[in-house]
């Protein structure tokens, strides 16, 4: 359904995508993930016709989407980020129009509108004017309009973002509606999303994809390691005893303040450290301001991911 | 065809929607006001050599109401998409970038055109008030308003042109004035240079002169040549805006 090939968009002299090639297959339901500035909305621009790629071929569908941009858009029902409407027309106004352009016509139009209101919850709210929505009924509109003309390829920019966590159970329940028959590319930067909505995960960061993998074996990968911040006082050398402590694999000393020392140690997920460090700091009579365990940010495993690499 | 015509009717829709084209109807309708009581009052002060359709055109009063109705009109086009960020739903849906330029210059077109019907009544309230003692020639109505079109045309195109560079409206809105003020100070310039330059160079400006075109349409004189002038222009400024939206999707 879609075969992307080495893309690269380069805006400015700054590179925003970065020799990206994966496939999806009909069917599957796949999530780009990645902390804010992966990326993730440039791909799903090319993809869905808007910009064009610096270098490298993108297909949808089997259209290429650059130049036979039409088809590939006629393939995609395509949800930009925050959902962009126009704020002066009725919700069943707009729908009307959004499915005109994409081809439909008289009776199927009206049945369409009718269909995708009823699908996204939107039939009580279909004579309200956009501009009164609330953002969870502004991104319902943005995906009746994305499902409008059946298209065989959903591409979702960050369905759920800024949404609270009741209106994002709504969304999800939908995906997970449409999921059975639709093949979907969404994005997202929070890991629990694509674990309950995605076949398959592709992590993005700096424009490459650093892990293709399913949900369950990410998330596993993911959570590998946590932070143990610290901060302490008495007599060094603090690092190498905090070194033998079984489960550390890496130290790194922040800025003290005064007299105290302030470390922050990159432990295995598993192991539980603090009691040991507790310990430790009793032993060698340290006095202790500070001991607290961190799950790392996504951003955090990124780093450390392509660090790896 | 069929997605030009929704995109038509959609741009029609948010005109009528928007409170700007109904001050600008009603502005235009009271500049037109003052601007035919000029001219009749100019007829009471004594014979002129000039008709009431003339006098209406030539007036200042019409030039106060050509530089505010295009940047007004058409500053909305796109700024407010791109704005929005519609823009962006726009452009993927199954569309030609030209489709929708059209859509958005004939939908703004068509309101121009309203915007001049009720003046044509003052002219018809003209002859029936006079019972027909004053003689309005067709040719002369007919030739004034033929020329209102093509000067909508070409500032029409332009202010598309300004509309599509920008996500803000004030500032389409001045660089669409800035074209039409530029284009009516080209044309004037020789007016007030006079004999100064040499014949040739005066004749070349005089395409660009709408102060000129003005008395020998609104004196029903069809020259073709203004026509073809203002038409060429709009096709200058609707090529590049369609370039314009079509930029982010070059290959630099
Ligand atoms: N129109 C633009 N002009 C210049 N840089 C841009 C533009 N859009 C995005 N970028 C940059 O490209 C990078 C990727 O952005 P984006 O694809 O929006 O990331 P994501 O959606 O993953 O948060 C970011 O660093 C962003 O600053
Ligand atoms: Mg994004």
């Amino acid at each position: 359904m879609i075969e992307v090939n080495s893309l690269t968009k380069q805006y400015a002299g700054r590179t925003a995508v970065d020799g990206l090639s994966f496939t999806v297959e009909a069917g599957q339901c796949v999530g780009l993930l990645g902390p804010n500035g992966a990326g993730k909305s440039t791909t799903m621009r090319i993809l869905a016709g808007y910009l064009s790629p610096s270098s490298g071929t993108a297909r949808v569908n089997g259209f290429d989407v650059f130049h036979d941009s039409i088809k590939a858009r006629r393939s995609i029902g395509y949800m930009p980020e925050n959902a962009p409407l126009y704020l002066d027309m009725r919700v069943n106004e707009y729908l009307h129009f959004r499915g005109a352009l994409k081809g439909l016509r008289g009776r199927e139009l009206r049945k369409r509108g009718i269909d995708v209101m009823e699908a996204c919850g939107l039939t009580a709210s279909r004579r309200k004017i956009i501009a009164t929505l609330s953002k969870g009924f502004c991104q319902r509109v943005a995906l009746a309009d994305a499902l409008i003309s059946r298209p065989p390829l959903l591409i979702l920019d960050e369905p759920s973002n800024g949404l609270d966590p009741l209106q994002m159970r709504h969304i999800r329940e939908l995906l997970a509606e449409l999921r059975p028959q639709q093949t979907i590319l969404l994005s997202t930067h929070l890991l629990g999303e694509v674990e309950q909505s995605c076949d398959r995960v592709l992590l993005i960061h700096r424009g490459q994809v650093c892990a293709d993998d399913t949900p369950r074996n990410l998330v596993r990968k993911l959570r590998a390691a946590t932070d143990v911040k610290l901060e302490l006082q008495g007599q060094g050398p603090f690092e190498e005893e905090l070194a033998k402590i079984s489960g550390v694999r890496k130290i790194t000393e922040r800025k003290a303040d005064g007299e105290w020392r302030r470390f922050t140690l990159r432990v295995e997920a598993r192991a539980d450290i603090r009691a040991v460090i507790f310990e430790v700091a009793l032993q060698r009579h340290w006095h202790i301001r500070e001991l607290h365990r961190e799950l790392p940010s996504l951003e955090d495993v990124f780093v450390e991911l392509t660090e790896g690499k | 065809m069929r997605i030009l015509i929704t995109l038509f009717i959609k741009e029609l829709r948010s005109l009528f929607f928007s409170p700007v084209a109904w001050v600008v109807l009603a502005m235009v309708m009271l500049i037109n006001g003052f601007s035919f009581r000029a001219a009749v009052a100019m007829l009471e002060s004594g014979p002129q050599a000039s008709s009431i359709v003339a006098l209406t055109f030539f007036s200042r009063w019409f030039w106060l109401s050509y530089f505010f109705v295009f940047p007004l009109l058409t500053m909305r086009l796109f700024a407010e998409e791109r704005k929005l960020g519609t823009f962006e739903t726009l452009f993927t849906a199954p569309v030609h970038s030209w489709q929708v330029v059209l859509a958005k210059f004939s939908a703004t077109m068509f309101f121009y055109c309203l915007l001049w019907l009720p003046s044509l009544g003052n002219f018809h309230l003209f002859q029936f008030m006079t019972k027909g003692a004053s003689e309005i020639p067709q040719g002369q109505i007919i030739g004034s308003y033929i020329l209102l079109f093509f000067l909508g045309l070409f500032n029409i195109a332009a202010g598309c042109f300004a509309s599509a560079l920008t996500s803000n409206q004030i500032v389409a809105a001045t660089l669409s004035f800035t074209i039409s003020l530029l284009h009516f100070l080209l044309g004037v310039f020789v007016l007030y240079l006079g004999q100064q330059v040499p014949p040739q160079f005066a004749s070349f400006v005089h395409y660009f002169a709408t102060v000129e075109h003005i008395p020998s349409f609104t004196s029903g004189l069809l020259d073709t040549r203004p026509l073809v002038y203002y038409s060429s222009l709009m096709v200058v400024f609707l090529v590049l805006t369609h370039h314009v939206l079509e930029f982010r999707r070059w290959r630099l």
